[in-house]
């Protein structure tokens, strides 16, 4: 009986602390995209919880297997054993808190291992037990503590006398087997993308069509991607081919995007002036006035949390800035760089690049600089841009820098997102004849593309039918102290955000590169 | 008994929550510890604010022009040829601005005429007060400079207003020139008068916002 009694309350404080920890890092990494969890941001943990959340899960996942243990061996006893419930009503509340617990666990499991057909509905379930074990804390533990007080608790979290070792050596070895199996698999977690070989004699473009033979044979793999703006349910499915010749290695991607979203922060005018249309952009979370975009990350190291670099919370960085949006900042706290490419389907398609970043540690913040990025920067550049077609953001009203030289071609420029810088003529107040109600692209493209390190990745997308398809192509070694070598072991990201500034999707589990040769 | 202990944990519940409610910080401005942003009328301007058309070097009691990517005169991409109105070479610049081609005292001329900022006295900057700019920008390619008060740097040379300067090796052929300075090597060199190169201008005098509210510490 002391013994049944000491395991009871040892597992059960171990599941009582996985299970915390899961929540209140479960609804975190919710917040990101959930603005009704960001509300409450300030009762929830900050940093690199996407870890703790895995590791909490495998806790929580051990201590439910040693409970079913338990009871199976509790049942065998069950004529000499003489514990009761009380209440019907905690027998019930409890009875459905199991098939709660066990429902999170075995959703979260899905989601991590990115089950191809059952993992939208997998996500959903997910974030409902949450919502449920919200109100089993407070059904069975809450009330637990009302009815019996202090003395309750201690019935069920300490172990009686004569057998506090073992309860200790289960306190304790469950997490330590926790850490383990998560060190374990999270060393074996990959998916690979195999890249294939490509004869250096042929010649791929990089124009969006991969309708070059190779494309035809090379490996493909997929990803469900959740947790972005407007996609449905915040999930699309990416797909993703490689191959290299030993100098490049060339990308095709494709990804659902049901519309292709081209407007960028148009610029409208009002009768007090020209205006913004923004919805987040003031705070950095643009969700609606936005062009569609793909990130691809890639690292030496393979870790969850895009490889520890998603620090999420309001103010997730110790002695840097709370941020606007309150979801929180890539930066690397290891000190290695890693690559980020960044293709804008406005603001760098045309110039045929993805934009060039990587992830290092998080800057010094700067007086008079708004927006705190911490480690998210550009790689360098020798000279070419794009600009935003204001002499200032504002969130009323703003001044433009140019105005289209012929009022017929507004449409057509509308169409493309884009004011073509030699088509255009510097703004004038005097000038400006436009009617109420115009609309005007807020990109320019001021001189000619990106040259240097930031123009390293070549990029063409193209939208059809429901999809995006993008090609890549990069230097297997740019000899950039800001870019990632890429050879076999390599580890990649992929993030698709549809009309969004920041609010992506992502994937839990990274993907090897492994190169046929 | 259950009572008090429902109540009590309420109560502790709500100010826990507010606690951290009131620990839950908005994002907040800063005053640079030397520059501050300055109106083309003058008025001094928050750090977060702008469009901003001078800055105020508040430790040399210094007014920096600033430099835009509006093609007004004071577009960054406009390059000079050296000229006083004696000495060097007119008109051997590339700006939109001018009839004929750019010189530095062009601008000099147009920025006074303008009275940016609500000042005169526009002028060259001396060599060392360029240099005086330094500040460390860890961010790969980018000018070693204050780039959040001082935008639109471009890597390349910035003319100084110290001049006669003995030409060596390439340009020695044609005699002197002025020193230049450049934010991104940080590197001083002679050009000669006729070379194109960027400028930002500077003033001893102050907005009266500035002198009035006695920031100035010297």
């Amino acid at each position: 009986m002391k013994f049944a009694r000491c395991c009871f309350v040892a597992i059960h404080l171990v599941a009582t602390a996985a299970l915390l920890i899961s929540l209140f890092t479960g609804l975190r990494i919710r917040a990101v995209l959930d603005d009704f969890w960001r509300n409450y941001s300030y009762l929830l943990p900050q940093g690199e919880v996407i870890s703790i959340h895995l590791l909490s899960g495998m806790l929580l996942s051990l201590a439910a297997f040693c409970y079913l243990i338990y009871t199976r061996l509790k049942q065998q006893d069950k004529k000499r054993t003489t514990t009761r419930l009380k209440h019907k009503y905690h027998h019930l509340v409890i009875r459905l808190g199991h098939w709660v617990l066990i429902t999170a666990i075995i959703s979260g499991w899905l989601i991590w291992l990115q089950a191809p057909v059952i993992n939208k509905l997998a996500s959903i379930l997910h974030y409902l037990m949450a919502l449920a074990v919200i109100a089993y804390l407070f059904s069975h533990s809450y009330f637990h503590f009302i009815d019996s007080g202090v003395g309750g608790l201690k019935r069920v979290f300490v172990p009686g006398k004569g057998l506090k070792p073992l309860f200790f050596i289960i306190v304790f070895s469950l997490p330590a087997l926790a850490w383990l199996s998560h060190a374990f698999i999270a060393q074996n977690q990959y998916q690979t993308l195999l890249v294939d070989d490509l004869n250096p004699d042929t010649h791929i473009d990089i124009d969006g069509i991969a309708n070059e033979g190779i494309w035809q044979q090379a490996h493909q793999i997929s990803v469900l991607t959740h947790g972005g703006a407007n996609f449905d349910n915040g999930q699309t499915r990416i797909w993703a081919q490689a191959v290299q010749n030993e100098q490049e290695i060339y990308f095709a991607l494709r990804w659902q995007d049901a519309n292709e979203s081209l407007s960028h922060l148009p610029l409208k005018k009002t009768e007090q002036g020209w205006k913004v249309k923004q919805q987040g952009f003031h705070h950095f979370d643009e969700t609606e006035h936005y062009e569609d975009k793909f990130a691809v990350m890639l690292s030496n190291s393979c870790d969850y949390g895009a490889d520890g670099t998603a620090h999420l919370g309001h103010q997730p960085l110790k002695d840097k800035p709370v941020n606007w949006h309150q979801k929180g900042y890539h930066a690397s706290l290891d000190n290695q760089v890693r690559d980020l490419w960044h293709w804008k389907a406005v603001r760098t398609n045309g110039m045929l690049l993805a934009d060039d970043n990587f992830i290092g540690k998080p800057i010094s913040h700067k007086p008079g600089v708004r927006r705190y990025t911490a480690g998210y920067q550009a790689d360098g550049k020798e000279s070419g841009a794009y600009v935003m077609n204001w002499l200032w953001y504002k969130p009323d009203i703003i001044v433009p820098k140019r105005l289209p030289q012929d009022n017929n071609k507004l449409a057509l420029f509308n169409q493309n997102a884009l004011l073509p810088w030699f088509e255009s003529t510097p703004y004038h107040k005097t000038t400006d004849r436009y009617p109420v109600g115009t609309e005007l692209p807020s990109v320019l493209y001021r001189s000619n593309r990106f040259e240097g390190d930031r123009a390293n990745v070549r990029a063409k997308g193209i939208w059809k039918d429901g999809y995006w398809h993008l090609e890549l192509a990069r230097k297997l070694d740019t000899g950039s102290q800001k870019d990632v070598v890429i050879d076999s072991g390599v580890c990649i990201w992929f993030s698709a955000f549809d009309r969004s500034q920041v609010a992506h999707t992502r994937h839990v589990r990274a993907i090897q590169l492994v190169f046929a040769s | 008994m259950k009572t008090a202990r429902l109540i009590y944990s309420i109560l502790t519940i709500l100010v826990f929550t507010a606690w951290c409610y009131w620990q839950l910080e908005t994002p907040v401005d800063f005053a640079d510890y030397r520059f501050a942003k300055i109106a083309s009328n003058g008025e001094p301007l928050n750090p977060w604010q702008g469009p901003w058309a001078c800055t105020l070097d508040k430790e040399q009691g210094l007014l920096w022009e600033v430099k835009t990517d509006d093609e007004s005169i004071h577009d960054g991409y406009w390059t000079y040829s050296w000229y006083d109105g004696q000495q060097g070479q007119d008109n051997f610049g590339d700006c939109y601005f001018e009839d004929n081609r750019c010189d530095t005292l062009d601008l000099v001329i147009r920025t006074n005429q303008q009275a940016l900022c609500n000042v005169r006295g526009w002028r060259l900057p001396t060599s060392a007060e360029l240099q005086s700019l330094y500040r460390l920008n860890t961010l790969p390619q980018q000018a070693q400079i204050a780039t959040q008060y001082f935008p639109q740097i471009k890597n390349g040379d910035y003319w100084s207003s110290d001049h006669h300067q003995a030409l060596t090796g390439h340009y020695q052929r044609f005699g002197h020139g002025a020193k230049a300075f450049n934010f991104f090597s940080q590197s001083e060199l002679n050009l000669p008068y006729r070379n194109a190169a960027f400028v930002i201008l500077v003033t001893e005098q102050l907005p009266s916002s500035r002198t009035e509210a006695g920031v100035l510490s010297r």
